[in-house]
């Protein structure tokens, strides 16, 4: 098996799918954020 | 060139202490949304994916979870990563079959505990919470000091008492934001820390990686052997095959059932949410492990390329292997990112304590205390057990932070502790939602056989020629299969005489 290759490949990954993650779930969970405030602000009975 | 030597300068300081306030500012402001124990300990079941896929990555990246991982990565190169590969496809299972966690969002519990209750009845609850809150407690014993030891990494400052004055202020800080505003103060810190520290991450390994640079990365230094650098399955490695066996087990049981994980779960704003969750969160997952074990070593490289390094973390006066990255990332990184990293790197430390303890708080006050008491406790005593058990565990914390020192690697002494609650709620859970003659008796069996992981920190598991038997790995093993046997063997010979818990199958 050839592990060096196998360590470059998943370290190029993480990298860059990690990288498209963080900015995905900046833009949603600032969004979430607000609803989750709004929701918590309802009268218990509409949550 | 001297081992403490580094970059961190002023700015690096106040950029750190305005930075660590902002938690305690937001604790105070958003009380004013904490109306119901509900609102505390899940957030009002209100969170949506992207903030859930943030706050459970927040919680699961910590300094205490960079620290193990880059200690890892320094000890044992890049076999290491071979833990963020199982992992990850444990989390992706886990979403993509909504396995255990889709069935408990669905029950509405609020903690593990709770569905023992549901399933086995009430006594089972109590085993079931003192194990955990145990498990657990024991679990983050060290966060302290291994935050006290990247501080003393990267700041340079190597004073053991100033030391423990800093980790007592920074126990302190975590511990008024989140008796304030539980679970709510814990989700937007939690949504900061994620958005600093992952780009302070991916920044960091870039100039990691330069420093070292790509090709020498992928070559194993001369002071090590170079089949163990790249091969987990070799023995010489430090894993082996039963450390890759457990590290399955493991991984997959904590993705499903770690308290302050599957409280993120519990927290989502639906059953399909909290599966999506842990889909994305794969990838959040593998980058917990993989960024910091590439630091850890791009730490080694770099400290293997200059002898009076090396020669601090050799020898019977050795530094622990634990200072390897933060003595690294103190002389790579320029000042003013440093600050940042460092700033994040506490937001980390202080985001995984406010979630560790607001979840074996919430455990003690639902599944211990208040099952044992009579009269039905109100919300508001709830609220008021779950804040002085915060406090409580804290001090713990802070003592058995300062005394003990693990006999096995920081990761490992984390599995093994971990193995104390999991093996037995691995079983009992998956048990009790997917096979009908899961009984009490088999249910106590399972959760007292977690007690035998603690046999995996005992002063026997380290030295020269450790018979395997005695070894951390099969101890760890064995614990889940004599949990797994005795759900088995203790159902089949006494089952459930009525039928209970037909709802929470």
């Amino acid at each position: 098996m050839n592990w060096e290759l196998l360590w470059k490949c998943l370290l190029i990954f993480t990298l860059v799918g990690y990288s498209l993650l963080v900015i995905i779930v900046i833009f949603g969970g600032a969004r979430n954020i607000v609803d989750m405030l709004r929701d918590l602000t309802k009268p218990p009975d509409q949550n | 060139m001297d081992v403490f030597a580094t970059n961190f300068q002023t700015i690096d300081w106040v950029i750190v202490c305005v930075y660590i306030c902002i938690p305690v500012v937001i604790g105070i402001i958003v009380k004013k949304y904490i109306r119901q124990l509900s609102d505390f300990i899940v957030a009002g079941r209100s969170l949506k994916l992207f903030i859930a896929i943030a706050t459970l990555t927040g919680t699961e990246l910590g300094l205490v979870t960079v620290m193990y991982n880059s200690e890892l990565g320094f000890k044992h190169g890049l076999s290491a990563f071979h833990v963020g590969i199982i992992e990850t496809f444990c989390i992706l299972a886990i979403g993509l079959t909504g396995f255990i966690v889709y069935k408990l969002r669905q029950l509405r519990v609020m903690t593990i505990p709770e569905f023992y209750e549901m399933r086995f009845g009430r006594n089972v609850r109590i085993v079931g919470g003192i194990i955990l809150a145990l498990g657990g407690i024991l679990n983050m014993g060290l966060f302290l000091q291994a935050g006290a030891r990247f501080m003393m990494g990267v700041t340079g400052y190597s004073n053991p008492a100033g030391l423990k004055l800093f980790m007592s202020a920074m126990l302190i800080m975590v511990l008024v934001y989140t008796v304030l505003g539980g679970m709510v103060s814990v989700v937007l810190n939690d949504f900061m820390q994620f958005v600093v520290l992952s780009i302070g991450m991916l920044i960091g390994s870039l100039f990691a990686i330069s420093k070292v640079g790509w090709e020498n990365l992928f070559k194993a230094p001369a002071t090590v052997d170079s089949a163990s650098w790249f091969n987990p399955i070799s023995e010489g490695s430090g894993f082996g095959s039963l450390y890759v066996i457990f590290m399955v087990i493991l991984t997959f049981s904590a993705g499903a059932l770690w308290q302050s994980g599957t409280l993120r779960a519990l927290s989502a704003k639906s059953p399909k949410v909290a599966k999506q969750l842990y889909a994305w969160s794969s990838v959040s997952y593998l980058a917990r492990r993989v960024i910091p074990m590439l630091w850890g070593i791009c730490a080694f490289i770099f400290i293997s390329q200059s002898p009076k390094l090396l020669a601090a973390f050799q020898g019977p006066d050795a530094l622990n292997s634990q200072f390897g990255m933060p003595v690294f990332i103190a002389k790579v990184l320029p000042s003013g990112f440093l600050g940042l990293i460092a700033a994040g790197m506490f937001a980390a430390f202080m985001s995984t304590h406010d979630s560790y303890l607001l979840s074996w708080s919430s455990v003690i006050t639902q599944d211990i205390v208040a099952p044992l008491k009579k009269d039905k406790l109100s919300d508001k005593s709830r609220l008021l057990i779950t804040r002085i058990c915060i406090v409580a565990i804290g001090m713990f914390l802070l003592i058995w932070g300062l005394w003990f020192e693990a006999p096995v690697s920081l990761w490992n002494y984390m599995a093994v502790t971990g193995t104390i609650y999991l093996a037995g709620a691995f079983t009992v859970v998956t048990a009790g939602l997917y096979w009908k003659k899961a009984s009490k008796t088999g249910a106590k069996i399972a959760l007292y056989a977690g007690l035998l992981a603690i046999l995996g920190i005992g002063p026997w598991t380290t030295g020269e020629n450790v018979p395997f038997y005695l070894s951390d790995k099969f101890i760890g093993v064995m614990t889940f299969a004599i949990a797994f046997l005795g759900m088995i063997i203790g159902s089949l010979i006494f089952p459930d005489k009525t039928k209970q818990g037909e709802a929470a199958r």
